[in-house]
């Protein structure tokens, strides 16, 4: 059985240059957030952690990057894993997500890409909120590809 | 307060393999955000663990305040399984006892496939109503569901159809410029796997196989994990 993660393919496809972004679309200053589960746990478990290939996929698509600190595999969780965002303990996760929230807003960044449906939901809908950052935008990492893909039109 | 006897540490049973070569120095608790919420942190758990205590973690919020994501792991000069523990611990409780939703999730997708019950008429109607409006935009494009030999099965996420279906139309934007062949099943195509979170091994495995039985039976090359 073969299988790959969303970030093989989109790196694939940029290289072999199967589609084709314009990063001009993004403009702002653009930070990435190291989800545990592609990082470390992936790194413990499968051997390789995806620290660099969403980094180059990002800056593939964004003109101004800059890392948060700490990042890659001592990065800070969002706060809302392992179930936390589905789990009643809602004070405790927006507690623990402070850490992330300063991080974020350290970089200055203005737009936060985020590879993970639950690290995106957690830093988009709670910590925006809760510590005042709402002028971040932010992105799954697909979803950054998608806004800034190239549609040539089609020869028939 | 009562002895605790070293003879105790024969009954413990969370999943800690090497949490006796701990040394105590608290590196692992030192880097962790929920250090300290109900009195425990992790060099606390691992403490409990070795002196078979482990009911008493067992019924705490900890193991389910941590979010699993493995940084006091990295850190841990003598990498000792924490995770490990942390989520045994959440194995083993009664399963009406963990906490919010996650269970009745695991319960949901056994039952329908998903872990919010979507009924397959419905997600059926939704990939075809969403499909015919992203085809406004990509002239041709439909859905491909069950297409058999497609080089990319993709699972995913119930949360998009549930709640944000027009997320999914940045995937299906990507794979149409690029001209892929690819599918999803129109039955057991969640991604998430909730017994992950739960402990529940039996149930993760279950689920995993449905998914690997989707990739079989519709002869695709690849599975893609979208999360």
């Amino acid at each position: 059985m073969k299988f790959l993660s969303v970030h093989d393919l989109l790196k694939q496809y940029l290289e072999e240059g199967r589609i084709k972004v314009d990063k001009s679309i993004h403009q702002e200053l653009t930070t990435f957030h190291d989800p545990c589960n592609y990082g470390r746990k992936s790194e413990r478990t499968f051997g390789h952690g995806y620290y660099e290939e969403p980094r180059w996929i990002t800056q593939q698509c964004c003109e101004n990057f800059v890392d948060m600190y700490p990042n890659r595999a001592n990065n800070f969780c969002c706060g809302a894993g392992g179930g936390a965002w589905a789990s009643p303990y809602v004070e405790e996760r927006i507690f623990y997500g402070r850490a992330k929230a300063k991080q974020i807003k350290d970089t200055g960044a203005k737009l936060l890409i985020a590879p993970c449906h639950n690290c995106r939901d957690q830093i988009m809908k709670s910590l925006r909120k809760e510590y005042d950052f709402m002028d971040v935008e932010v992105k799954y990492l697909w979803e950054l590809v998608a806004d800034s893909l190239i549609i040539e039109p089609k020869d028939e | 307060m009562e002895p605790l006897l070293l003879s105790k540490r024969e009954k413990r049973r969370l999943a800690g393999q090497y949490a006796d070569l701990c040394l105590t120095c608290g590196t692992c608790a030192g880097g962790c955000p929920v250090t300290g919420v109900d009195g425990l942190d992790v060099r606390k758990v691992v403490r409990l663990a070795l002196l078979g205590l482990d009911q008493e973690v067992i019924d705490s919020r900890f193991p389910w305040v941590c979010t699993l994501c493995g940084r006091c792991e990295h850190a841990c000069p003598m990498n000792i399984d924490l995770v490990k523990l942390l989520r045994s611990a959440r194995g083993m409780r009664d399963r009406d006892k963990v906490p919010g939703v996650l269970h009745k999730g695991v319960a949901m997708c056994l039952k329908t496939g998903n872990n919010v019950g979507i009924p397959h008429e419905d997600f059926m109607f939704l990939l075809q109503d969403l499909g015919a409006e992203l085809a406004e935009e990509l002239p041709g494009f439909e859905v491909p569901v069950d297409k058999k030999g497609a080089k990319y099965l993709f699972t995913i996420n119930s949360k998009e159809p549930f709640a944000e279906p027009e997320d999914m139309m940045f995937w299906w934007r990507i794979l149409t410029a690029a001209g892929e062949s690819w599918t999803v099943a129109s039955k057991n195509w969640e991604g998430v796997n909730w017994g992950l979170f739960t402990g529940d091994d039996a149930s993760m495995k279950e689920i995993v196989g449905r998914v690997v039985q989707n990739y079989k039976e519709l002869e695709c090359e690849y599975l893609v994990l979208p999360e």
